[in-house]
């Protein structure tokens, strides 16, 4: 099962339903905003998408996934809008049989969502400015 | 003549500084002298921006002539995660 968001509200993660006893690996990313761009301290990261086609494309990499790596779920959500140091702007849960397949699943997918799905942000610094954020880690 | 669409996110939107652009243009025009047209309303802004070129809510690797009411979004590097 795929299930892809894009939400502009704190992320809450996925609750997994205890029945399920047919994976043995649930791998769990939550990526954070530092409080630093380039040396620089941050207000906030400002998060814009392009409506339609980033939740499309989230989806078309996370069907991707499910056949390439064998993988049971991939559960996927994005914040936008402003999000602050510490506070998460994507959560993924990869559901498996075994380990090593949601390992490489997991690289895998955010690797083709940073290169692929149409969302941008603005690093905001304390002194105002607002300049590129362009972690590509 | 037909009309296209085109939305702005991010840079293009920074250079720009619109959210939308309704273009009447030529029927042989494609997506390519679009981005022409895009870059020359910029002026120097997106010199060192690649684009990917969307149509209607899917990217496009080759040129492709233009229909009326397309949606066309010039992509620069994108920054998700």
């Amino acid at each position: 099962m795929v299930i892809v968001e894009i939400i502009n509200e704190p992320i809450e993660s996925f609750q997994i339903a205890n029945g399920d006893n047919q994976n043995g690996a649930e791998l769990v990313f939550n990526g954070k905003v530092r409080a630093t761009e380039k040396g620089k301290p941050i207000k906030y990261l400002e998060y814009e998408y392009y409506e339609g086609m980033a939740e499309a494309e989230l989806k078309r990499l996370a069907n991707n996934a499910c056949k390439n790596f064998t993988i049971n779920h991939l559960y996927c959500r994005h914040r936008v809008g402003k999000v602050k140091p510490s506070e998460i702007s994507i959560h993924i849960i990869i559901l498996s049989k075994h380990r090593k397949e949601a390992i490489n699943a997991m690289d895998w997918f955010i690797f083709e969502l940073k290169k692929n799905v149409p969302i941008w942000k603005w690093a905001i610094l304390k002194d105002g400015k607002k300049v590129p954020s362009d972690c590509i880690h | 003549m037909i009309n296209v669409k085109v939305k702005c996110f991010s840079q293009v939107k920074y250079a720009l500084g619109v959210d939308v652009l309704t273009f009447e243009v030529d029927e042989n025009t494609t997506s390519i002298d679009l981005e022409k047209i895009i870059r020359e309303r910029a002026g120097e802004k997106l010199n060192d921006v690649s684009l990917r070129i969307a149509i209607n809510q899917k990217y496009q690797k080759e040129e492709i002539a233009l229909q009326d009411g397309d949606e066309v979004v010039f992509i620069p590097p994108v920054q998700g995660g």
